[in-house]
């Protein structure tokens, strides 16, 4: 009896003593929140996870470039049944709070939110170099306040999230409160980035300070505070450490040759070799079938054509016709897709045609997710400064930049594009606005510019647009059911 | 206090049967030893024991000298001798089933004899419980209970396909017809939308599956269900739990038994699915695409289903050696199952080496082992039934020249088949080894550590091939590269479980209570590597080594992928205390009281612990006086159950919050990728136990001098906090599709169960009659909702990336999901006057505007069925007469629907069930079927693929001879007997797939026919002898 008291008891301690140890069992293979970023390459790591989500398909407008299908610009493209009811809609303001690629491009845009701001909370309290750890804070702001960016112009009113752990429901947050925190973001990247001469060859694609003074001429721009607009975007100019110019070459502003070029203020590197490293955006827009390049969205539309000035070599830099040859590659399209569909009166309505702008040398898809989006270009840069010092009665300096993009277009070739001369202030503003089209189509601006102008209604009217219902997107429906209650729809929207 | 064996002989009755599994041995083992060395013969007393009844001598009686722990038993011919210390004694008799019996003897008496009267009423046979036995009166939960003879009825490597049919509560789907298979099993209803599966617990060893067990080495499978006999399994219980005894050794002394049995058998294909011939798909077609085929009738036809289906064998052999000695008993025994699969190329075998010992230091002391050693070795085909299904008819399995034809869009099968190398082999180590000690007549304590180990491993090759199409280009189907895929998985999980089990009786109080304390550790780790284009084809070279394949961008590809970590479900560490008091007063009211308290290291520190408490209350009406003059009921027992059970079959993964660290960033002129790495899902800290309340109400009854037995129960399993994973609002930062862990949902099973048995003889004739079923109602109570998560669940996905499932908020788990159909568009102004998808046209299916809103959209699918049965029943009868013996079991379950999600995924043109026949050709033609199309539109998920999958089977017919004894002796042997045997002979149903039993493990993924191989019909011969 006595030995097996002894043994109970002993047995009793152990399980005792032992339960509270053995009970605490720690991820396999898997770095928890409390371990990571801890050290300076964590740190970098944590930093390199924002631009990440650059590259995500879902960041590029929800897996296509949908807001230029919202714009006359370009139709869906591809096959005349890929993606029909999926991106279709967009095309002629058909769309729903629940159609396809909303509630991708939301959450992306909140998961890079989410990754900058595990940066700004975590990276304070690690022990490491001062200045990187300035510099890695700077370049999150700068991309939180991109971001940001993106959501305000596109949804209007949305949660405003500055932690990495927020609450499940948060109510959205009046649109200057948004613009606050933009603000505060890139002034921040503004100041503290280094420029682009300062990175290293291997850290080129990294936010500057340029892309921060840009991207606030833009963001003033938006909100027609032509006075900052004018200011941060002559800063952009102006400064002589920043080293922009235009590419001599139209094509090179978006193609390879001038990835990283002195035209590039802010673009998104990628890689061609396979997932890892690779940008999906070219590849959705790439020539469909022969060579078969990608899915061929994004569709030129007639109305771009006749945008282009005679002869004006932008035209081809920005639209690949069937029989084009590039690189030595004749372009033959699409089995599936009409070369031409007319309509009922036989008009021509659409024309079996690619976006130039994404083409990358070669003839598999592989190499052309290794496009390198450009976010920001120089040329950009030039005509919001144009327009900026129009607005602010400074025509004959508007005219300086207007005329800088028009002679890089015309390529030498005197007899085209010539200098625009125009003093009156609303006739250069049209100007300057045709030659945003032209110089920027297919790049993503169109519908904003159209809207922020207040040209939507008249330019998109026709094809669907309704005034006060159609200048933002409608709040993912998936995102209001998750509120239960907390997000309102957009007006007009329910 | 006194304890048991000092008290009356009527307590003393109840006491030996207790421990006469093994104390009574123990002590004819002792005498047995004393005998043979002692001289004193003086002090003998020596006899013969009968049956008051039928004058028939009883072997194995125990027999004790009161008062002492000195006792023999008798031997075959129900003999017995003893000696005795002193002059005179009280030998108390004891048997299994019989009323114990004093008798006063005098030292050096011979051929005493000794009358014991059969215990009819009694029902003292004990009932292992897990932590212990308890006598079947006393038991106040619901058990089910199948022995060793209905184990064998159905041929499968599985154990558990023998409760399909036999055990009210219980509903067993196979999961495919392939060799090796496992199958779903549910005890009363679905409980949660993880892993919804009972624990097993093998000889005290708590296990996931049973698959490595050889069906014939289990004595006895019990089936716990309530809340009162599942409460001591704790966060385990949840689920229902079903408990293995396996054989031990015979209790015949000295005398080993040898058991041999084999079955050889034949299995194939019950049915085929009706499918357009050549011809057919040839008128269809040119209706689709017009002018596809110039001459119908010249097009060849290829009988798809007939070139992949063959008949396959099967077969099974065992042979054990028991037998008991003084110093303890053992089972040993080696099996051999091998089936093959009725399509080439699939195939399973597995050997079962089995080894259960007891050894006894002495009468309080014994230790022992049951320990299973199983290695298998498995072949799986591609599958080829999807395939079947959708191959175009009129195209032909082989060119001139033999190489194989191009099936478009899906591949030749039989390619598929020939350039395709699966395997899955390992081997499995199961067991314990336990020591008892009898501390004194009341208290035993034991002590066991058990072990699970597992080797899994996976070797899938695919040959370097090329289909050519009939112009001499490469098919889609081909491979440039031949492929190998290599994956090892160790579980590894130990197990120690100290208990002590205290059994008493208080004048007309008793009590049976067990105590314990148990630890349990599970590991496991899986490899898995991809590479290609090793050396050779043949197996010799089946290795990946670096630097094979050079690609066209010349880059050196080493291996495709590498995976190393855990299996997230099979690494946690477990600490439990556990309770049980089995209260009975004067055998007429009863109680059980359990108690367990689970830490599970899944949870974090706040979490962790789950209480998991029991009550049930029983009362044996017939002992009341007043039931005295109620002849025709011999056994009726009210009893009512309520308890907490948990389940913790969950990813440990799910609390901590991890690092995404396969993120990339690309900088640099040229482009170079870097590392990146950030927070991952958000985790849920707060995860904690599902819980599930279950009450239940049972009565059984036994009349006609327990000829007849009825067993009613109704059961109210509520689950919640179950844990979901839950779509999280986008501001979160998660990212698009990511999910997070909560714990969320709320589920309720309902329903009666009954099994009723009927046993009785007409002269030589012996028969009997069991029925069983149990209704289920299954219903969603809450998923999420109101924190800002999401409220439904969607699963079933189809190859095509659509999903056909929808639980939530008041349907039934894994609901089906889809349009509901309302006839077809007969005409222009019937399409112009309904809402409609775009895509619709005139000849369509109509689909219904379901929310009434004018518009037909996505929100307008809504559930259209439930994989979950109404009722799940079984019947079985069996005779006896003479030498021979037959035996039938039938099987079934009523008011399930089975999506036909095959018949749904059309990206390309594949070949059609027959009923494409009866389709719409113009107004008025057909208001069911629509107008032919190779996919599209009419494929939508919808309630047109919604098919009844209630059935009836006649799941085992058995005929059975049994060699006359005189024959045998001249053999040596005791017993033989020779059988012919079918499983799945017939099926009634309506659905039109190869099989309506469609199982699947993932609840929210079930009842989806998406290609399911087939269950085949088997009909097989045998023989068991005994020497």
């Amino acid at each position: 009896m006595k030995t097996i008291k002894t043994i109970l008891t002993i047995t009793l301690f152990i399980f005792f003593s032992a339960c509270d140890g053995f009970l605490d069992v720690s991820p396999q293979g898997e770095l928890t929140q409390e371990a990571f970023p801890t050290n300076p390459e964590d740190a970098l790591q944590a930093t390199n996870a924002v631009y990440s989500s650059l590259r995500d398909w879902h960041y590029h407008s929800g897996g296509f470039p949908i807001l230029d299908f919202m714009s006359d610009d370009a139709l869906k493209g591809s096959s005349p049944n890929d993606g029909s009811s999926t991106v279709g809609p967009y095309e002629d303001f058909t769309h729903s709070p629940t159609q396809d690629g909303l509630d991708r491009w939301w959450n992306v845009l909140y998961q890079g939110i989410r990754r900058a701001n595990i940066v700004t909370e975590s990276i304070p309290s690690i022990t490491m170099d001062e200045g990187l750890k300035t510099r890695y804070i700077a370049e999150v702001s700068f991309l939180r306040g991109l971001f940001y960016f993106d959501l305000v112009r596109a949804f209007g009113e949305v949660p405003l999230v500055t932690t990495s752990e927020p609450d499940l429901k948060i109510p959205k947050s009046p649109v200057e409160d948004i613009y606050e925190v933009i603000i505060e973001d890139l002034e921040f990247a503004a100041t503290n980035l280094p420029v682009k001469s300062e990175y290293g060859t291997n850290d080129l694609g990294r936010a500057t300070s340029g892309a921060a003074n840009a991207l606030l001429a833009r963001m003033y721009l938006y909100r027609s505070d032509f006075e900052n607009a004018e200011t941060y975007a002559l800063a952009v100019i102006n400064s002589i450490e920043y080293e922009y110019d235009l590419e001599p070459v139209f094509t090179d502003a978006n193609g390879q040759n001038g990835e990283h070029g002195v035209e590039s203020v802010f673009e998104i590197g990628a890689a061609a070799t396979g997932g890892a490293g690779g940008n999906q955006y070219a590849n959705t827009q790439g020539v469909r079938g022969t060579p078969n390049r990608g899915w061929g969205f994004n569709r030129p539309t007639i109305s771009l054509r006749d945008a282009f000035e005679t002869d004006d070599p932008r035209e081809e830099g920005t639209i690949i016709e069937l029989g084009d040859v590039i690189d030595g590659i004749t372009i033959q399209g699409d089995s599936q897709t009409p070369d031409q569909t007319k309509d009922g009166m036989g008009n021509v309505i659409e024309i079996e045609s690619y976006n130039r702008k994404v083409w990358i040398p070669g003839t598999s898809t592989e190499t052309q997710f290794g496009h390198n989006r450009r976010l920001i270009r120089y040329a950009d840069v030039l005509l919001m400064a144009a327009e900026a010092l129009n607005e602010n009665d400074k025509q004959g300096m508007a005219l300086i930049h207007l005329n800088k993009v028009r002679e890089r277009a015309r390529e030498g070739n005197a007899t085209i594009l010539p200098d625009i001369v125009e003093m009156d202030k609303d006739l250069l503003r049209d100007i300057i606005f045709q030659e945003r089209r032209v110089e920027l189509a297919l790049e993503g601006h169109r519908f904003w510019d159209l809207v922020r102008t207040g040209r939507a209604s008249d330019v998109l009217g026709p094809l669907g647009f309704i005034e006060g219902k159609h200048e933002f997107l409608p709040i993912p429906q998936s995102e209001i059911d998750l509120s239960q209650g907390s997000l309102i729809q957009n007006s007009n929207w329910n | 206090m006194r304890s048991v064996i000092q008290f009356s002989a009527k307590s003393e009755l109840k006491k030996r049967n207790l421990f006469s599994a093994w104390t009574a041995v123990i002590m004819s083992l002792v005498f047995a030893g004393f005998l043979s060395t002692s001289a004193l013969a003086q002090t003998q007393v020596t006899g013969t024991v009968y049956d008051a009844e039928t004058q028939e001598t009883l072997p194995g009686v125990n027999i004790r000298i009161k008062n002492t722990n000195n006792g023999t038993a008798t031997d075959g011919e129900g003999l017995f001798s003893l000696n005795l210390d002193s002059t005179r004694a009280t030998l108390v008799f004891t048997y299994i089933g019989y009323i114990t019996k004093e008798v006063e003897v005098i030292a050096g008496t011979t051929n005493i004899s000794v009358m014991l009267s059969p215990a009819i009423n009694e029902l003292e046979g004990m009932i292992v419980i897990g932590y212990g036995a308890v006598r079947k009166r006393d038991i106040t939960g619901s058990v089910g209970q199948i022995s060793s003879k209905e184990i064998g009825k159905v041929t499968s490597l599985n154990a558990e396909q023998s409760l399909q049919g036999k055990v009210s509560g219980v509903q067993i789907t196979t999961t495919s017809g392939a060799p090796g298979a496992g199958s779903a099993v549910r005890i009363r209803g679905v409980g949660t939308f993880n892993n919804s599966s009972p624990i097993y617990v093998v000889d005290g060893v708590i296990l996931d599956d049973i698959s490595f067990l050889n069906p014939a080495d289990i004595q006895s499978m019990e089936v716990l269900k309530d809340a009162s006999a599942t409460a001591i399994y704790g966060s385990r219980g949840a689920n229902g739990v079903v408990l293995v005894q396996t054989k031990s050794g015979s209790s015949a002394l000295d005398k080993p038994m040898v058991s041999y049995s084999s079955e050889i058998g034949i299995q194939q294909l019950e049915k085929q699915i009706d499918l357009l011939n050549g011809r057919e798909f040839a008128i269809i077609s040119n209706e689709i695409r017009p002018g596809s085929y110039n001459n119908v009738d010249a097009v060849p036809n290829t009988d798809w289903q007939n070139l992949i289906f063959d008949a396959a064998p099967i077969q099974n052999h065992q042979i054990s050696v028991s037998g008991s000695s003084e110093r303890g008993d053992y089972y040993v025994s080696l099996g051999y199952f091998q089936q093959s699969g009725i399509i080439e190329g699939s195939n399973f075998e597995r050997i079962t080496l089995k080894l259960n010992n007891t050894y006894r230091l002495n009468s309080n002391f014994k230790f022992g082992n049951n320990i299973t050693i199983a290695p298998y070795n498995q072949q799986v085909a591609p599958n080829a039934t999807f395939a079947v299904y959708r191959a175009q008819p009129l195209l032909e399995p082989f060119y001139e020249d033999g190489s194989f034809g191009v099936v478009y869009n899906v591949g030749n099968p039989l390619a598929d088949i020939e350039y395709t190398d699966n395997y899955n082999s390992g081997i499995r180590v199961v067991g314990n080894v336990f020591a008892e000690a009898l501390i004194s007549n009341s208290l035993i304590l034991k002590t066991s550590f058990g072990t699970d180990a597992a080797l899994n491993r996976a070797e899938n090759f695919t040959n370097a091939f090329t289909v050519f199409n009939p112009d001499g280009t490469a098919s889609q189907q081909n491979n440039k590269f031949n492929d190998l895929f290599k994956a090892e998985g160790v579980n590894y999980t130990w197990l120690w479980e100290n208990t002590a089990n205290y059994i008493q009786d208080f004048d007309k109080n008793q009590i049976n209570a067990v105590v314990g304390l148990t630890l349990q550790q599970t590991r496991s780790e899986l490899l898995r590597l991809s590479g290609q284009n090793v050396i050779r084809e043949g197996e010799d070279f089946r290795y990946i080594r670096p630097g094979y394949i050079i690609d066209e961008a010349n880059n050196i590809n080493t291996l495709n992928s590498i995976f190393n970590g855990v299996d997230a479900n099979q690494y946690y560490n477990l600490v439990s205390y556990l309770g049980r008091v089995v209260y009975s007063y004067d055998n007429k009211y009863l109680a059980t009281v359990t108690f367990r308290a689970d830490g599970s290291s899944k949870f974090a520190k706040g979490n962790r612990w789950g209480y998991f408490p029991s009550l049930a209350l029983g009362w044996n009406i017939d002992r009341e006086s007043f039931m005295e003059s109620v002849e025709l009921i011999d056994n009726l027992k009210l009893r009512a159950s309520y308890g907490i059970l948990g389940n913790e079959k969950i990813n440990y993964l799910g609390r901590f919050s991890t690092i995404n660290s396969g993120l990339f960033s690309v900088f640099g002129n040229p482009d170079a990728i870097f590392n990146a790495a950030t927070y991952g899902v958000s985790g849920n800290s707060n995860l904690k136990w599902e819980t599930t309340t279950q009450t239940d109400v049972g009565m059984e009854i036994g009349v006609l001098e327990e000829r007849l037995l009825i067993e009613l129960d109704y059961y109210n399993r509520l689950t919640e906090d179950i844990l979901v994973p839950l779509s999280t609002p986008g501001h979160l930062g998660n990212g698009q599709g990511q999910r997070t862990l909560f714990n969320a949902a709320t589920v309720k099973n309902t329903g009666f169960e009954f099994s009723i048995d009927w046993r009785d003889n007409v002269g030589q004739l012996g028969y009997g009659v069991n029925v069983v079923g149990n209704t289920i109602y299954n219903e969603i109570q809450s998923i999420g909702g109101n924190s800002g998560v999401d409220s439904l669940l969607i699963g079933g996905f189809l190859a095509n990336g659509q999903s056909v499932t929808q639980s939530k908020k008041g349907s039934s788990i894994g609901a089906f999901y889809g349009y509901v159909t309302d006839g077809i568009f007969q005409n222009q102004q019937e399409l112009d006057d309904y809402p409609s998808l775009s895509q619709a046209g005139v000849g369509d299916l109509r689909f219904v505007d379901t929310n009434g809103d004018g518009q037909l959209n996505g929100d307008d699918r809504t559930t259209i069925g439930s994989p979950i049965p109404d009722f799940v029943y079984g019947f079985s009868f069996d005779l006896n007469y003479r030498s021979w013996d037959m035996s039938v079991g039938f099987q079934g379950q009523y008011g399930n629907e089975i999506f036909n999600g095959k018949n749904v995924v059309r990206p390309d043109p594949y070949n059609f069930e027959q009923h494409v026949f009866d389709r719409w050709t113009g107004e008025g033609t057909s208001n069911t079927e629509p107008r032919p199309s190779f996919g599209g539109y009419n494929f939508l998920p919808s309630d047109r693929f919604i098919e009844d999958g209630s059935y009836l089977r006649l799941r085992s017919l058995i005929i059975g001879y049994s060699l006359p004894p005189r024959f045998l002796e001249r053999l040596g042997m005791s017993g033989a007997r020779i059988y012919v045997k079918g499983n799945n002979l017939l099926t009634w149903t309506k659905y039109s797939g190869y099989t309506p039993e469609i199982g699947s493990g993932n609840v929210i993924a079930n009842g989806i026919d998406a290609g399911i191989y087939p269950i085949p019909r088997m009909i097989l011969a045998g023989f068991n002898t005994t020497f």
